[in-house]
């Protein structure tokens, strides 16, 4: 129990301090570096939960691609005019951070009055014994088939319209 | 304040805090900063949260349904971040910087 307790906190504290560096290093590559040591913390808190088909999806999908899209379409910019960008004026600065902080206070506060349903004998429930990921491969085979399809066809819907989109008036280097 | 044996015995709610705190950072970089990719990475952040509480929920109750959920949102994460990119680019054709007040000039 002590254990669990120390690996949880110092993941939280991890993954608390590079979330704060991500929001507020002036450099966006900076950013996109901390957000990376963010998403790897989430991959091992998935792992403690038990989640550790999703948490090797985190790493690969996150940390490595999505990651990677951020940092190369950083590296087509200049970033010299950009390096700060936080909103001005300090009452409207104050107010969106109160609102965030209304935000986290409600959040937090239906968490500790939620009440956990459990539905024994519902679809998807885990059986003992059997692993966690071939589990998960025949649910989302079988139940969620559908919906796995169209995923597949919104990427490709997305793909499209992100060429099409990119494609406007030439490519990143048009003529002013 | 918490005993301390409520500290230290793991559970839900404290995935959950976690949770709320990292939504709340996410949401703070979108209200704030100015630059189109770093509010992209604070809905990332956001996305992230949200997982966080589904697998909690998932491991909480035995139920694989938040694993699939989780799943899909990362789909639609990566998707959203192309889509987002793009008009980063659109914008920094148009304009050589990358300041959210420029989207209100890119119709047409």
């Amino acid at each position: 129990m002590i254990w669990e307790a120390i690996g949880f906190y110092s993941l939280a504290i991890f993954l608390i301090y590079f979330a704060y560096k991500t929001i507020s290093a002036t450099n966006p590559v900076h950013s996109a570096l901390y957000l990376v040591l963010t998403m790897m913390g989430l991959a091992a808190i998935f792992y403690n939960l038990g989640a550790h088909f999703i948490a090797g999806v985190q790493m690969i999908v996150y940390a490595g691609a999505v990651m990677v899209l951020f940092v190369m379409v950083l590296m087509l910019f200049d970033l010299k005019a950009e390096i700060r960008a936080f909103t001005r004026g300090m009452f409207s600065g104050l107010v969106k951070v109160m609102a965030a902080g209304v935000l986290a206070g409600l959040v937090i506060g239906s968490a500790k009055n939620s009440v956990v349903v459990v539905e024994t004998g519902a679809p998807g429930q885990m059986q003992a014994g059997v692993d966690v990921s071939r589990q998960l491969g025949i649910l989302l085979y079988t139940k969620y088939l559908y919906a796995f399809e169209l995923l597949g066809v919104l990427l490709l819907v997305v793909a499209v319209g992100v060429v099409a989109v990119s494609r406007m008036k030439g490519g990143t280097h048009a003529q002013r | 304040m918490p005993s301390a044996e409520a500290m230290l015995n793991i559970g839900l709610s404290h995935y959950l805090f976690l949770s709320a705190i990292l939504f709340s950072m996410g949401l703070i970089a979108v209200l704030m900063r100015k630059n189109v990719i770093v509010m992209l990475m604070g809905i990332e952040l956001m996305l992230n949260a949200v997982n966080l509480s589904f697998i909690a929920f998932a491991s909480q109750n035995g139920n694989l349904n938040g694993h699939i959920m989780v799943f899909f949102v990362m789909t639609i994460a990566a998707a959203e971040a192309g889509v987002g990119l793009a008009l980063a680019v659109a914008i920094y054709k148009k304009y050589h910087e990358l300041n959210i007040r420029f989207f209100e000039h890119l119709r047409g």
